[in-house]
């Protein structure tokens, strides 16, 4: 065979090759596809969380696209970074609804950005799926209500958790250490609030800004309050660490219980062998000690070249999940306002955390108890506590 | 009596912190007549660098990141005075967008990850006080470079031109001092302190990617609550500082504590102690 006519032979096999992958995928290549924005902090303090998050949604959504996506029809998620800031979120609702025509927003990256951007969600009738625990973000007072939809354990749920285990160990005087900000002051509101209905008593409370260099002041105040256990409400990994070291060396050594968003790599890395049997609660165990839907998203992470962080992968996908479940059970045209009215009615849902999505007209916390674990430290990972 | 004492001894080990990273404040200041944004940022880059190689070889690479970070900061410089820029205000805005991009580098490098090592895990009991022993390394450190800095400042060569620098700058240039050359050695010594504080706090308490500003915001109210004219005023508003928040954060509401910076910085420039005399002529 000459090599001009290997040239057309492989032409042919070419052309042939594009017909049969157009005609056997003929509703991915000619349906447009469904738009749902992912309004993220991905710089910023809480690029912590919104960093997991945007890669969790990305290989996630390859996943769920080979699927079929919604009933044929591909899914594109695009992604605007809020930057940690109110304003820019607000932004970003605009921008994603206005530009790029998009369902529903997965996002905003913090309570705070949620706030804000849930009126202008409102307005421009597109449903926000919140990966947050801000207990604000679904209050029944704001207004903007029915288009939020929290993906993620609410900061009341989890608060309640913790205390109820500390109180069943026999653990009457606690103390809070607290980052402060609207995340940390909740934990010690929340506390309080609960103390009474749990039989407990808070003792005393430490806050410390996110980048404080010593924490030991902090400790003594709560040693010196004669706490029997320590619930740390704190998300920033080094501040935990920081507390739990200090902690040890002025010799508080009582249970210290540490806030869902602490389940994460650096805190584990950072506490070092002084942590063993430190309690931390936990939205699934990605890292260390994987469910089955865990488990096949950290794959899913690690084949595409990330290093599976917490819990942040975990609520991202959650709104990913429901966004299409959403889009899956609208006989019509899918808008906004469909999306949401079909949120409403989502229940039983699996995504690749634990524990089951359900929202009603009334309740729009989607994820409880069943989605959280009580992990301790013990050879540095985060053991799941059976 | 005792608490009152622990929370003194906490505030020092604390404040020494501050100290050492006012000392590259207040020698730019002096010297220079700017402020270095990015010295909290320098401190990031060693921490980064030193929690991701570990061990003294990853002390040593990090401090080597902070000095290469703090020599951009030093060109920078040298072209803005070529250029004929000559106001100190737009040095002080060029070390802000070093600080920021040097914050970015970390996150898109590094991620999110908070830097934490740990440090020595011996825990000493003086007068029924635990003391781990980063606390007196930390605080040792701080003093030992503050009095290598003040050796070097008024007792070498090198020193005496740094000061003439700062004084007169014209009549140094006339003299056959390099000015610029000598101030842009400011800046690289500001890579190696902000460095080596930056892996003091690492084996400390840790920090992550959010830190560089706050830090240089702390290193900034150290170095003028008792006046910028020289690094061992600054150290010393350091531990003063660090004292005020541990009894802060011990006796009062502890969401004063993160207050205290600021409000120095504040009340400072508010009352116009800022080495005024630094522009009329006073010797530093």
């Amino acid at each position: 065979m000459t090599s001009n006519q290997t040239t057309s032979v492989t032409r042919r096999l070419a052309i042939c090759a594009c017909l049969g992958l157009t005609l056997a995928w003929p509703s991915f290549a000619q349906v447009a596809p469904l738009k749902i924005g992912a309004l993220l902090s991905m710089s910023g303090p809480a690029a912590v969380f919104g960093i997991p998050e945007r890669d969790a949604i990305t290989v996630a959504l390859e996943d769920l696209n080979s699927q079929g996506g919604v009933n044929g029809r591909p899914v594109q998620v695009i992604f605007y970074d809020d930057r940690t800031d109110a304003a820019e979120a607000g932004r970003g609702v605009n921008q994603l609804v206005s530009r790029d025509q998009v369902v529903a927003i997965i996002g905003a990256g913090t309570g705070g950005n949620v706030l804000a951007a849930g009126p202008i969600a409102m307005r421009l009738k597109v449903p926000l799926l919140a990966p947050v625990g801000t207990i604000a973000a679904t209050d029944k007072k704001n207004a903007f209500l029915p288009w939020v939809f929290r993906v993620a354990p609410s900061d009341a749920v989890n608060i309640r958790t913790i205390l109820t285990d500390a109180a069943k160990d026999g653990n009457k005087r606690i103390g809070v250490f607290y980052q402060e900000d609207a995340y940390g002051k909740t934990g010690v509101d929340v506390a309080e609030q609960l103390a009474q209905s749990l039989g407990i008593q808070v003792v005393g409370s430490a806050p410390a800004p996110y980048t404080a260099t010593d924490l030991t002041a902090q400790a003594i105040k709560l040693r010196e309050a004669n706490a029997q256990a320590i619930f740390m409400q704190v998300s920033v990994a080094s501040l935990g660490a920081g507390f739990v070291k200090a902690a040890r060396q002025v010799g508080l050594n009582v249970p210290i219980y540490g806030s869902s968003g602490l389940a994460q790599k650096s805190f584990v890395d950072g506490v070092g062998a002084g942590a063993e049997g430190l309690r931390v609660l936990s939205i699934g165990n990605l890292v260390y000690d994987p469910s089955p839907g865990e488990k096949k998203l950290s794959d899913l992470l690690r084949a595409a070249g990330k290093v599976p962080q917490g819990w942040g992968e975990l609520v991202g996908t959650n709104g990913l999940v429901a966004a299409i479940a959403a889009a899956k059970s609208i006989k019509g045209e899918i808008t906004g306002q469909s999306m949401r009215d079909a949120m409403e009615n989502l229940c039983g849902l699996e995504a690749y955390a634990r524990g089951k999505g359900c929202w009603t007209k009334d309740d729009h916390d989607g994820w409880r108890e069943d989605a959280l674990v009580f992990t301790e430290i013990a050879n540095g990972r985060l053991r799941t506590r059976k | 009596m005792l608490l009152f004492t622990e929370y003194v001894i906490r505030g020092l080990f604390l404040g020494a912190m501050y100290g050492l990273l006012a000392l590259p404040m207040s020698l730019a200041f002096v010297t220079v007549g700017t402020i270095d944004f990015a010295v909290g940022a320098y401190a990031l880059l060693a921490a980064a660098i030193g929690a991701t190689v570990g061990g003294t070889l990853g002390a040593l690479l990090g401090l080597a990141g902070a000095l290469v970070a703090s020599l951009v900061m030093a060109a920078v410089f040298v072209l803005l005075k070529r250029a004929g820029h000559h106001d100190t205000i737009m040095i002080a805005l060029s070390s802000f967008g070093l600080a920021v991009a040097i914050g970015s580098i970390v996150l898109a490098s590094w991620g999110s990850t908070a830097f934490v090592r740990q440090g020595l895990d011996a825990v000493w009991t003086v007068a029924g006080i635990r003391i781990n022993p980063q606390g007196p390394i930390n605080l040792a450190v701080g003093l030992a470079l503050l009095a290598g800095l003040t050796a070097l400042l008024f007792g070498t060569g090198l020193g005496r031109m740094l000061r003439a620098s700062a004084v007169n700058a014209q009549g140094a240039e006339l003299a056959g001092i390099p000015v610029v050359a000598v101030q842009a050695l400011i800046f690289a010594a500001g890579g190696l302190l902000g460095g080596i504080a930056g892996l003091l706090i690492l084996y400390s308490s840790g920090l992550d990617f959010t830190a560089g500003l706050s830090l240089t915001l702390s290193g900034f109210a150290a170095s003028i609550v008792f006046g910028v004219s020289n690094p061992a005023r600054g150290f010393l508003g350091g531990l003063a500082i660090g004292v005020a928040e541990a009894l802060s954060a011990g006796y009062g509401s502890g969401a004063m504590t993160a207050l205290i910076p600021q409000f120095v910085v504040l009340l400072t420039l508010g009352l116009g102690m800022l080495g005024a005399g630094r522009y009329t002529g006073y010797r530093p």
